[in-house]
C-alpha cells in the first residue's frame, strides 16, 4: 500500500461516501429526461427552422403528436443518427425523404441524454411553443445578400463568402465555386427565402457545420443571402466555367514558358557550360560537344564570352571579385 | 474511423519520419544532402523541365504556406470575385507550368541513357509521388474551385489543429475524395523527404542571391599561354 499522505486511510470513508453518492446520483441524472432542457435544445439547434409543433408541415413534418405516431426507439434513433438510418434505407426514413422533396434531416450530433430531453419536450406537445418560431421572419435584402454571397461584403463574424464553394445563376465571369452544390434552384426546393434562411440556421451539412459553427452568420445575414438566392432572375443555372478556365490556364503556362525561354535564350551559346562539357583537351572531334564548333578558347587563355585582350573588355561584366587579367 | 487514422495519425507519422529520418541522414551521411544534379549529363531538356517545375511549384507551395501562416491576410486577398479569379488564374498557370515541367523531367529521366545510368529506384518513386500529388492538386483546384477561398476555412483549421496537437478531423472528413487524397499524398511526399533527393529543399543556397559571380576556368587546357 502506498505511503503517500493523500492515500492515507484517514480519507477512505470520505472517498467511499463520495463515490457511493456519485454512483447513486448518476442514473438519476441520466434518466431524468428533462422537457425544459429539451425545449432549450429545440430552440438552440433551430429545429423550428424546419419543424413546427402543431403549425403544419414546413421543410420537414409537423411534430405534433409525433411521439404517438412513431415508436420511441425509432424516434430516438432517428433524432440521433438520421444520416445512418437513411444510409441503411430504413423504410420510414425513405418514405419521409420522398415526401419532403429529398430533404435529409441533418445529424445534429446530439448525445443520448439530449435526445431523451428533446423527446420529453415533444411529448409535452410543444408546451408554450417554440420561441424561435414566434419571432417574426426577418426581411432579407437581395442586393446585400449578393454582396455577402460574392464576398464584396464580409460576414460580421468572419467566415468565407458563399461563392468560395457554391455557384448560382447571376454571378459574373467564372461563376462561383464547385466544391459544393450549385444553389440556383435551392430556394425552390427549400420553401422560398424563409425556409432557406431557417435551413441555413441549422448548418445542416458536415462541411457547413465545420466551417460555420465558430463563426455563424447573423439572422439578418442569413435572411439577406436567402433573399438573394430566392430571386426570380436566378432561375438560370450558370454555365460551366471549367473549359474557359482550362484554356486560360494553358495560355498562362505557355506565357510563363515563353518568358523563361526568352530570359535564358543565350544559356547554351556563351559561358562555361559547353566548353566544360566539350573537354577541349582531348582533341577528339566527334560532334558539336567535342570541340567541333566551339572550344571556347581565346588567344589569351580566356574561355567563353570575355573575348579580347585589351582594357576592360576581358573582365566579366557586373559585380565580380575576379582579378583583371592581361 | 478511417478518418481518425488518415487525418489525425498519418500526418504525425509522416512528420516524425521526415524529421527523424532527416536528422539521422544529416548526422550519418551529410554530403548526401544534395539535388544530385544531372545538369552536366544532359542540359537541353533539363531546362524545359527544371525551370517550369521549380518556378511553378515554388509559387504554388508559397500560396499554400501563406494561406496556412496568415489565413486572415489570404482571405482578404481573395475577398472580391475579381481578386479571387485573378489569384486563382495565377495559381492555375503556375500549377500547370509545374505539371508540364514535371512531365518533361520524368520523360527526360527515363529516356536519356546518361540520366538513366544515375537513376535510383527512389528517384522513380519520388517522381511518381510528385506527379500524383501535383496532378491531384491541379484537378482539385480546377474541378472543386475555388480552393484559394475554401482552403482557409477547411484545410487550414485542420492543419492548425494538427500543429496545436489537438487534431480535429471534422473540418476535412466530409470533403470530396480527390481533395482528401491530395492532403494525404502531401503527407506521403513529406515522409519521402529523408529518403530521396527531396532533402535539397532545406539545403537551398540562399546566399547565391547575393554572392558575387563565379568564373569557372578549366585549367587543363593545354594551349593556355
Amino acid at each position: 500500500m502506498s505511503k503517500k499522505p493523500l492515500a492515507s486511510w484517514r480519507f477512505m470513508p470520505v472517498v467511499a461516501l463520495a463515490t457511493t453518492a456519485i454512483w447513486a446520483a448518476l442514473p438519476t441524472v441520466a434518466n431524468a429526461a428533462d422537457a425544459a432542457a429539451g425545449k432549450k435544445l429545440f430552440d438552440d439547434k433551430t429545429c423550428s427552422a424546419c419543424h413546427s409543433i402543431g403549425g403544419g408541415d414546413l421543410v420537414g413534418p409537423d411534430l405534433k403528436d409525433v411521439t404517438k405516431k412513431r415508436p420511441a426507439e425509432w424516434l430516438h434513433e432517428w433524432i440521433s443518427k438520421p444520416d445512418a438510418m437513411i444510409a441503411k434505407k430504413d423504410p420510414v426514413a425513405v418514405e419521409l425523404l420522398g415526401k419532403y422533396n429529398g430533404m435529409e434531416m441533418p445529424n445534429l450530433g446530439l448525445s443520448t441524454a439530449e435526445v431523451d430531453n428533446i423527446i420529453a419536450f415533444l411529448e409535452t406537445g410543444g408546451g408554450g411553443g417554440s420561441s424561435a418560431a414566434a419571432a417574426p421572419a426577418l426581411k432579407g435584402d437581395a442586393e446585400k445578400g449578393k454582396d455577402l454571397f460574392t464576398g464584396n461584403d464580409r460576414f460580421a463574424n468572419g467566415g468565407p463568402p458563399c461563392m468560395a464553394c457554391h455557384s448560382t445563376g447571376g454571378l459574373g465571369a467564372f461563376g462561383g465555386g464547385a466544391l459544393a452544390p450549385d444553389l440556383t434552384t435551392v430556394a425552390k426546393r427549400l420553401g422560398g427565402a424563409s425556409g432557406l434562411s431557417s435551413w441555413l440556421a441549422g448548418l445542416p451539412t458536415p462541411t457547413m457545420k465545420a466551417v460555420w459553427t465558430k463563426q455563424p452568420p447573423t439572422p439578418q445575414e442569413r435572411a439577406d443571402v436567402a433573399a438573394f438566392l430566392a430571386q426570380e432572375g436566378l432561375a438560370v443555372r450558370s454555365a460551366s466555367a471549367i473549359w474557359q478556365l482550362a484554356g486560360l490556364t494553358g495560355l498562362g503556362a505557355v506565357i510563363l514558358l515563353l518568358i523563361a525561354g526568352f530570359r535564358w535564350r543565350n544559356r547554351l551559346k556563351f559561358g562555361v557550360r559547353r566548353p566544360m562539357m566539350a573537354t577541349p583537351t582531348t582533341g577528339r572531334s566527334t560532334g558539336p560537344y567535342h570541340g567541333g564548333w566551339f572550344t571556347g578558347m581565346y588567344s589569351d587563355g580566356w574561355i567563353g564570352r570575355f573575348k579580347g585582350t585589351d582594357g576592360n573588355s576581358n573582365r566579366p561584366r557586373g559585380r565580380t571579385n575576379a582579378p583583371r587579367r592581361h | 474511423m478511417y478518418d481518425v487514422f488518415l487525418f489525425a495519425v498519418l500526418p504525425y507519422l509522416a512528420i516524425v519520419v521526415a524529421v527523424i529520418g532527416g536528422v539521422h541522414r544529416y548526422r550519418t551521411n551529410r554530403f548526401s544532402y544534395s539535388t544530385l544534379s544531372s545538369q552536366l549529363l544532359e542540359n537541353r531538356r533539363l531546362f524545359w523541365g527544371s525551370v517550369p517545375w521549380h518556378y511553378g511549384i515554388v509559387v504554388v507551395l508559397l500560396a499554400h504556406m501563406i494561406g496556412f501562416l496568415v489565413p486572415g491576410m489570404w482571405s482578404s486577398l481573395t475577398s472580391t470575385p475579381t481578386a479571387l479569379y485573378t489569384v486563382e488564374l495565377i495559381g492555375f498557370a503556375f500549377g500547370f507550368a509545374a505539371l508540364i515541367g514535371l512531365c518533361v523531367l520524368i520523360v527526360r529521366r527515363f529516356t536519356t541513357e546518361r540520366i538513366l545510368a544515375v537513376t535510383s529506384p527512389m528517384d522513380g518513386i519520388l517522381l511518381v509521388a510528385l506527379l500524383v500529388q501535383v496532378a491531384l492538386g491541379f484537378w482539385v483546384s480546377l474541378a472543386y474551385r475555388w480552393g484559394a477561398d475554401w482552403y482557409i476555412d477547411t484545410a487550414v483549421p485542420w492543419l492548425i489543429s494538427l500543429v496545436s496537437l489537438n487534431p480535429q478531423t471534422h473540418y476535412v472528413s466530409a470533403l470530396p475524395l480527390p481533395v482528401k487524397a491530395h492532403m494525404l499524398t502531401g503527407f506521403l511526399v513529406i515522409s519521402l523527404f529523408p529518403f530521396s533527393r527531396l532533402v535539397h529543399l532545406i539545403m537551398f543556397p540562399f546566399w547565391y542571391l547575393w554572392r558575387p559571380y563565379q568564373i569557372q576556368i578549366r585549367n587543363t587546357v593545354r594551349s593556355a599561354h
